[in-house]
């Protein structure tokens, strides 16, 4: 079974391309990253396959359908940075938004959701922080809360925009933790990821992107140098010490 | 005090406050303070339109065409900024300007050319008079009011996910397009209510100084909403009995006076957020590690615990 579908997929912001031409496949049950420079387009793929985006040409489909259908079926967590932390709300209050896509218009939250908000909180360690206000979080509580909200929509294929930025290495492992357990029931997580050192010890697929696909499946296979070198212009360094000799002289020649 | 055309006129204000600085809350928290400008500078020429074609004085005509150029424009300003790469701002201001401008225009070809404008009362509608407000005003303030609260209640999880994360609420398959022009449409009743009382030019301080008063004292929407529609109230009312006590004052400054010293007062002294109680700690903190650098000076000075 194929989680995230995308064929031809080209957007573009204005008159300039930002992704062209993608094709990609993650099948169910994976834990992917994304990879690439900043401005490869990473976050405008997750944005588009989500529906905020609307592509240029080519499609998404989410386990199947049309996203319009397979709704339901989508988690997001967005960039930190996306949303104004000083809004008057608390963690629960913003934990239990992820329950309104199931609510529909007009109902408000009742003791169900309530319940399935505080397991949420609980699993990602956030119980005793849930009538803060969220601007007094530190960044790694911002992140989990944020996460906890994607938690509670019960989705079964969830995207993640940077999950990873400004958290220390505690809540890091939790994070992770937390992914794992995800894909162990079955479900589909995609993250996009910055530090290629632990791409391969977190992730089981990876695509490496740079407007274009450069390369995408199992680890190993996508991470190599010649790869990386065609995605950021030069091998970042610390694969250039790890890789063969010769790849060094690659760094060196790009570099100079 | 207890005369009944104050209390009739109190009581429109205190509608105006209510339902300005509750649905000014949003719009504050979305970062869309101008839009109260806009749409109520805007709303001048539907006003004037609609006299100047109906030659009538009903309230609810009036207040109509206000509604739907406040609104028109407000939707002018949402496209330009979403089809061109003209910024906000520019695109707020320079709209705004084409509107009042058409606006003041057919005020003042009305005061030259029809008969018994002065009559009208037209030039209320820039400055406010609250004094001129009869029951049939103030019953459809209560209406419109009534129906732009009532759509904040019940669209009330949505408008609440809608400003503090749209990206997220359109990623949950809510129309993020529609509950944008509702809520817009819902802060343009809100402002045309103001209009007779407190006039097109000082509207928008009654959309902003309530919510931003409010936001001192608490960090959950709900109580700022409440917060800041009683504070619009109470500012409304009081403004009203000032503009009687000094004669010939129009109300629209009163009012919007007393919404400004309830947020200045609010900004100084509400608890934690307030400037008065943050200066002594940040004097205290200085004092403070100046007496602990004397004390880590003197050598073996700073007494051991225990
Ligand atoms: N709303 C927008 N309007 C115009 N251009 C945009 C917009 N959002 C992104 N871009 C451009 O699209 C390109 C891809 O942006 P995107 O945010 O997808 O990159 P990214 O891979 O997520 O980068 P980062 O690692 O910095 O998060 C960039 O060149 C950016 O300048
Ligand atoms: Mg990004």
């Amino acid at each position: 079974m194929i989680a995230i579908q995308v064929e031809d997929l080209t957007v573009a912001y204005g008159e300039q391309p930002v992704l062209w031409d993608i094709d990609w496949k993650v099948p169910t049950g994976v834990l992917s990253a994304i990879v690439g420079p900043n401005g490869a387009g990473k976050s405008t793929l997750i944005k588009t396959i989500v529906g905020l985006v609307r592509p240029v040409a080519g499609s998404a489909r989410i386990l199947n359908q049309p996203l319009r259908d397979a709704r339901r079926k989508i988690a997001y967590v967005p960039q930190r940075n996306s949303v104004d932390w000083d809004f008057p709300t608390t963690v629960f209050d913003v934990v239990l938004m992820g329950t309104y896509g199931e609510l529909g218009w007009f109902r408000r939250p009742g003791r169900r959701q309530r319940q399935a908000a505080w397991e949420t909180l609980r699993q990602v360690g956030m119980e005793e922080f849930a009538s803060r206000q969220i601007r007094e979080l530190s960044g790694g509580q911002q992140q989990r809360t944020f996460l906890a909200r994607a938690l509670v929509q019960q989705a079964p294929v969830l995207l993640m925009d940077e999950p990873f930025q400004g958290v220390d290495a505690v809540t890091e492992q939790a994070v992770v933790q937390i992914l794992r357990r995800l894909r162990d029931e079955g479900r589909t997580v995609v993250v996009v990821h910055h530090d290629l050192a632990t791409v391969a010890e977190y992730f089981d697929e990876v695509l490496l992107l740079n407007v274009r696909r450069i390369a995408a499946g199992p680890c190993a296979d996508v991470l190599t140098p010649e790869n990386l070198r065609q995605a950021y212009g030069r091998v970042p360094v610390l694969w250039a010490n790890a890789g063969p000799g010769k790849e060094e002289g690659v760094t060196r020649e790009a570099g100079g | 005090m207890s005369d009944p055309t104050f209390l009739l006129v109190a009581a429109g204000s205190a509608i105006l406050g209510l339902v300005s600085g509750a649905l000014g809350c949003f719009a504050i928290l979305r970062k869309q303070s101008l839009l109260g400008d806009v749409v109520s500078h805007a709303a001048l020429p539907g006003v004037m339109l609609v006299f100047l074609l109906f030659r009538t004085k009903a309230p609810f005509p009036l207040l109509l065409g206000g509604a739907a150029t406040g609104w028109l424009c407000t939707m002018t300003v949402l496209r330009i900024v979403r089809s061109t790469r003209i910024p906000p701002d520019t695109a707020l201001c320079g709209t705004m300007a084409v509107f009042f401008g058409v606006g003041i225009w057919l005020q003042t070809y009305i005061q030259h050319h029809v008969r018994d404008a002065s009559q009208a009362g037209l030039d209320r509608f820039l400055f406010g008079q609250a004094a001129t407000l009869l029951d049939r005003d103030v019953l459809w303030m209560a209406i419109l009011g009534g129906v732009a609260l009532g759509t904040m209640l019940l669209l009330w999880k949505e408008f609440k996910l809608l400003s503090f994360d749209p990206e997220f609420a359109a990623s949950l398959g809510w129309p993020v397009r529609r509950l944008d022009v509702i809520l817009m449409s819902a802060l343009v009743l809100a402002i045309v209510i103001g209009l007779q009382s407190v006039g097109v030019v000082l509207m928008s301080a009654m959309v902003v100084a309530p919510g931003a008063a409010a936001r001192q004292w608490t960090d959950r929407l709900g109580r700022m909403v409440a917060l800041a529609g009683t504070f619009g109230a109470v500012a409304g009312v009081a403004g009203t009995w000032l503009s009687e006590q000094i004669q010939r004052t129009p109300t629209g400054p009163a009012i919007v006076l007393c919404a400004t010293a309830i947020a200045v007062g609010s900004i100084l002294v509400a608890p934690r957020r307030g400037l008065l109680w943050r200066f002594p700690a940040i004097w205290r903190r200085r004092h403070r590690s100046q007496l602990n650098s004397e004390t880590t000076a003197i050598p073996g000075g700073s007494p051991q615990p225990r």
